[in-house]
């Protein structure tokens, strides 16, 4: 076999599947999103854009998208703050710093699910952990999932909990790369770390921060498992998100043009936010 | 000298903070997989004395557990070497050739970590009920290939492109051909980052939740994630089978990452991605 037809071969067997695994079933869903169909095996209606129009004339729908945004948005500034704080931390040499590091990156290693099962357990109101150190200690009792608020935050305390060690371990690569003469640079103009964190850590390590804020943000405002897992959506729907909305509508509710249509939606939310992120910040490509 | 000692205790105490945070919680699950039912549901102990295997036996003996493992694992493989063998061979293509429309592919790639999860799974779920397949752990696997095919293929573009020409054309002026220069010589030489998209393909698979709990619905095709998931509800809250079966979940990752901790950061540098 010649050079050329090896390459050819292989390009071909690999975007054929790729077109198939991906392409495909994502255009197949937007076309979903123009027919009625009231479960997987019936026959599709065409009903052209009523899908869009009766999902963005629900109410639900904006208050999933609210929601979602809040969620996501304080997950990721909070995955930020502990994530690049931990990074700093560990970047410095002390006693069993290796042991250290090697544990920080476990949460990110779990499965969600049972993340989320030992946080019930720990929360336990009977026997829970944390419910009897919070009981010894004398602080008032907290119900994690009653209250709209209290819901929203348990999620974005395991989704912290679970993706910090990302950040942390991308910026602990960066922070190798940051030459140690800018630091002696800065050192000798008289600045305090706070002021070498922002005018030399922080630019050079730029890029890897404009990848890891566009990663994150893209996957917590795609999240399903945490919050399906965790609250189902609940209480009364405070804490779904679009994309635990469109699983409702196309699995339980029996609504798959619905479900496609909303999936198709906060698609193109994304791509906008995307765009407009590069905008801000473009990449430095090479 | 004193405040450099001062420091690295602080330093140190912080540290363990880092380590309780990190890890109690592991701690704390397995530690009650091991809790006679007695104590475990009546009262908090850090340390326990007495440890029992009787969870581990019921997940065994009265639950699906093992059929949920064998799925679990089953799924995780396919995926694995499906996504090496694609993988490698469009991340090749793309990083040896001067292919019009190369960097869109490239960019697809990317772009397919953005594709919201309901996306992908409501089509592919509905084209596996058509052709009579819904319901059945090939579908899962495809599902997964979705997230781990771009993965694979960016990261070892990456790769590929930081190996000089010079080496496959060395071996093809000795004569191999380039399918052979590419097996003899470019495979061996990357196996680092074929260790990296082989852990992180294993790792998307195996912790994965949302794909299974739409595309699998049928109690003997679960994988364990949605197994486990779905005896919370029918099980009225065996919090020591739970833990058990959770425990068993998060061991074969523990393992894997002791030994290939390196490649995992690695790949994480390199923006492999997971959840």
């Amino acid at each position: 076999m010649s050079g050329k037809s090896t390459i050819y071969a292989f390009l071909g067997v690999g975007l054929l599947t790729t077109l198939l695994f991906v392409i495909v079933p994502v255009t197949f869903s937007v076309g979903l999103s123009f027919y009625k169909m009231e479960s997987f095996v019936g026959t599709p209606e065409w009903v052209g854009l009523d899908n869009y129009k009766s999902v963005l004339s629900d109410a639900d729908f904006w208050r999933a998208l609210l929601s979602g945004t809040i969620y996501a948005g304080l997950s990721i500034v909070l995955q930020l703050i502990l994530g690049v704080g931990l990074a700093l931390i560990l970047h410095q040499s002390f006693f069993g710093k290796s042991l250290v590091r090697g544990l920080s990156i476990l949460p990110y290693l779990l499965p969600t699910v049972i993340v989320v099962l030992t946080f019930k357990w720990m929360v336990d109101g009977s026997v829970g952990i944390v419910t009897e150190l919070l009981k010894t200690s004398g602080l008032p009792e907290v119900r994690w999932f009653e209250t709209s608020s209290a819901a929203m935050m348990s999620n974005v305390l395991v989704s912290v909990w679970m993706w910090t060690p990302f950040v942390t371990t991308c910026f602990l690569a960066g922070l190798q790369t940051v030459p140690e003469s800018l630091y002696e640079a800065a050192r000798v103009d008289g600045t305090n770390a706070f002021q070498r964190f922002i005018h030399v850590t922080v630019p050079v390590l730029k890029p890897v921060l404009t990848v890891v804020i566009l990663l994150r943000g893209i996957w917590m405002f795609n999240k399903f498992d945490v919050i399906w897992l965790m609250t189902k959506g609940g209480p009364l729907g405070s804490t779904e998100n679009l994309a635990v909305m469109s699983y409702r509508r196309a699995f339980t509710q029996f609504d798959v043009g619905g479900g496609a249509a909303i999936a198709t939606i906060s698609f193109l939310i994304l791509s906008v936010a995307i765009y407009l992120y590069f905008r801000a910040f473009p990449l430095e490509t090479d | 000298m004193l405040r450099k000692t001062l420091k690295r205790a602080t330093l140190s105490a912080v540290g363990l903070a880092v380590v309780l945070y990190s890890a109690f919680p592991i701690y704390w699950m397995m530690i009650s997989s091991v809790r006679p039912p007695g104590s475990l549901l009546t009262e908090v102990s850090l340390v326990p004395t007495r440890f029992t295997l009787e969870y581990y036996k019921n997940l065994f003996e009265l639950t699906d557990y093992p059929a949920y493992f064998a799925n679990s694992v089953i799924v995780a493989f396919s995926t694995v070497v499906i996504t090496m063998v694609l993988a490698v061979m469009i991340a090749y293509a793309v990083a040896r050739y001067r292919i019009r429309g190369k960097k869109a592919i490239v960019i697809a790639m990317l772009y397919a970590y953005m594709f919201p999860p309901l996306l992908v799974a409501i089509p592919l779920y509905a084209f596996f009920v058509k052709i009579g397949l819904g319901d059945s752990l090939i579908s899962l696997v495809a599902a997964h290939l979705t997230l781990t095919l771009p993965l694979g293929v960016w990261f070892l573009w990456g790769f590929f492109r930081n190996l000089p020409f010079e080496i496959e054309e060395a071996a093809m002026v000795d004569g191999c051909t380039r399918l052979g220069a590419f097996i003899r010589v470019v495979l061996p030489l990357s196996v680092p980052g074929l260790i990296t998209v082989a852990v992180f393909s294993f790792l998307l698979s195996w912790t994965d939740y949302t794909f299974a709990v739409i595309m699998i619905s049928s109690d003997v095709n679960k994988t364990i994630p949605v197994g486990l998931a779905s005896m919370i509800g029918s099980f009225d809250l065996r919090w020591g089978e739970v833990m058990a079966g959770s425990t068993l979940i998060a061991a074969p990752l523990l393992i894997v990452f002791t030994f290939l901790s390196k490649y995992f950061i690695q790949g994480l540098g390199a923006g492999a991605v997971k959840g």
